[in-house]
């Protein structure tokens, strides 16, 4: 093959390797500008993944729905239907196997188990990780569990959540209506 | 090196060993091979090079620096990616050298995983770890081609195992099967046969023989589900593969220290064998014995079994007047005591040691015959772990285990001392 032609190729397959990324940036852009914000209530722990840093992961209180469809399969796909409770957090409005025709905001997850005949249906949303910088995310975790001793309900931790068309793009982590690196701060004024 | 060839031939010149001429010949002809050889020193360091670099960068970028705005960390997300990809363009447009190519290839590898990872880390974006390597390794793949980098296909072998480990060893609630690590490692063949093709005795060249059998090795058991006792059989029939191409005309008369194909397909066989011959595994596989047909990891043994009679025909049709070697047929065996022992573990038991036996006594008869202490003594070691495997599930006493200890012992020396003999007096 002569040499220009492999360069033709080679831009194509650069053209590719940064499409990619930049498909990954503009999805989550248009998610975070356009989607609509939820607050999910959430608990924090730290661990790390090796190429891309530190994260904290997040519990979401809301991790399973009652359902009347009793055969769910572990890793299916599940549609999480929301609406907002009367505290203004994300609270479940249905579960489906398939896109309804609803106008409801969705997220588009997997099913992690069910008990045959509980008529519960567990799942794990999708948005659990929030990398932080690699000296604050034990701290963040320190921090959530500073503010939430003795389980208090006055201490609420919650992540804020854009979600548009089933896609969900996790903006940021509260605790108490402040993000929690307001409070890393305060600790490291301290 | 090249100093004491010259030194070698001023010496044949002063002693009228060689005529004048000779001796120009000789040290012409090392000189226009030295300059054909491409520096290889210069490669390995660029290579290396451009590893700890970029993995440096993914490092700096896993920091996570909190300080800049988003557009800010977009950019770098950008800039290792697109200087990798200028680079390695100019070194294909330039036609510039094998170091160029396999440094800049090897920056440009790392350069894509920096940029996907960071661009996860500043939207938060969830996948795990698997889908994550996927991703890398999809788009840095059409460069082992297109730069015609031997660097860049190692890493793409090592992270396509990395990625199969992850997916397959998970022993969480995903239960899935890595089956596009087979694809990547499909995608890399042409490349390295075509190594094959053009220097088979070349370093590099034996760092893919070990390379492929020690990634299929290790990534083999993500394919096993939940019916582990036919893992067994697929490790089995895995290993006949290897052995069997081991014993094709490309690898046979290559040291062993390149020829992974046969000692690992060797190796792994009498391990494997080793632990077939308790009881106890046996057992538990009559107990398990919903052995259904149509799993996925029948499935996979089958295609191996197919493929292992395959190049075993092939090797044998290569070699007219080759004696029998028991080793190659192992992996039939192996499969035939398989379906005994699903029914009956004690008959499966007995021929398994009885194998296992076999198989050492063969090796000591080729090491004799062919005055090898290396295989002669492995066959030594294989009757010798037969032995002392059986004392754990055999109820004997101790002077007599004591006894048959003493006398595997003495029997070393012996056939060692014998063999030494007989080649010293063959030597005279």
């Amino acid at each position: 093959m002569k040499t220009i032609h492999i360069f033709i190729l080679f831009v194509v397959v650069a053209v590719l390797q940064l499409f990619v990324p930049a498909k990954m940036i503009l999805d989550r852009e248009d998610v975070l500008k356009t989607g609509i914000t939820y607050k999910f209530k959430t608990r924090p722990v730290d661990p790390n993944d090796p190429f891309r840093g530190k994260y904290i992961t997040l519990n979401y209180e809301m991790n399973s729905a009652k359902t009347n469809d009793s055969i769910w399969k572990r890793g299916e796909t599940i549609f999480v239907y929301l609406e907002n409770d009367s505290l203004g957090y994300a609270k479940v409005h249905s579960v489906s196997k398939e896109k309804k025709d609803i106008d409801r905001d969705y997220v588009e997850t997997k099913v992690r188990w069910n008990y045959g005949n509980s008529n519960t249906v567990n799942f794990e949303l999708p948005f659990d990780r929030f990398y932080m910088e690699e000296t604050k995310a034990k701290p963040a975790e320190d921090i959530y569990r500073k503010y939430n001793r003795r389980r208090d309900t006055l201490n609420q931790t919650y992540a804020l959540v854009a979600i548009k068309n089933g896609k969900a793009v996790l903006k940021d982590v509260y605790i108490n209506d402040k993000p929690i690196a307001y409070y890393l701060e305060i600790e490291d004024e301290n | 090196m090249k100093s004491k060839l010259l030194n070698d031939i001023s010496e044949l010149l002063e002693n009228n060993i060689i005529s004048q001429e000779v001796a120009s010949n000789i040290s012409a002809y090392y000189k226009s091979k030295e300059d054909n050889q491409p520096n290889r020193l210069f490669t390995v360091f660029g290579v290396l090079g451009a590893t700890l670099v970029g993995l440096g960068i993914i490092l700096i970028l896993a920091h996570n620096w909190d300080n800049f705005s988003r557009s800010i960390k977009t950019c770098f997300a950008f800039l290792p990616l697109v200087i990798g990809q200028i680079i390695s363009g100019f070194t294909i447009l330039k036609k510039k050298s094998q170091a160029w190519k396999e440094s800049s290839g090897t920056f440009l590898f790392f350069a894509i995983g920096a940029s996907i990872a960071l661009v996860s880390q500043i939207y938060n974006i969830p996948g795990d770890l698997g889908s994550f390597l996927f991703t890398w390794i999809v788009l840095a793949l059409p460069l082992i081609y297109l730069l015609k980098s031997k660097a860049v296909s190692i890493l793409v072998i090592v992270f396509a195992s990395y990625y199969a480990c992850e997916l397959g060893y998970d022993f969480g609630y995903k239960d899935s099967t890595p089956w596009m690590y087979l694809v990547f490692i499909l995608a890399t063949l042409p490349f390295y046969l075509k190594l094959l093709k053009t220097s088979p005795l070349a370093n590099s060249t034996s760092i893919f023989n070990w390379l492929y059998v020690l990634s299929l090795t290790i990534v083999l058991g993500t394919f096993i589900n939940s019916n582990w006792p036919v893992g067994f059989l697929m490790y089995a029939m895995l290993f006949g593969v290897f052995y069997n191409i081991g014993k094709t005309p490309i690898y046979k008369d290559q040291q062993l220290r390149r020829n992974s194909f046969t000692v690992i397909g060797s190796l792994g066989s009498v391990v494997l064998l080793t632990i077939l011959s308790f009881n106890i595994i046996w057992e538990d596989l009559v107990k398990r014995a919903s052995i259904a047909i149509n799993t996925q990891e029948m499935l996979i043994a089958t295609v191996l079994l197919i493929v292992a009679f395959v190049v075993l025909l092939y090797s044998k049709k290569n070699e007219k007047n080759e004696s029998f070697n028991l080793f190659q047929y192992v992996f039939l065996i192996v499969a035939i005591i398989f379906f005994i022992g699903v029914a009956n573990a004690i008959a499966a038991t007995v021929l398994t040691n009885i194998l296992l036996l076999v198989m050492g006594l063969s090796a000591i008869k080729i090491g004799a015959d062919t005055f090898r202490f290396s295989v002669l003594n492995y066959g030594l070691l294989i009757v010798t772990a037969v032995i002392v495997c059986r004392f754990f599930d055999i109820d004997i006493r101790f002077e007599v285990k004591g006894l048959l200890f003493v006398a595997v012992g003495f029997g070393f020396f012996l056939t060692n001392y014998i063999m030494l003999k007989k080649k010293k007096e063959l030597n005279r």
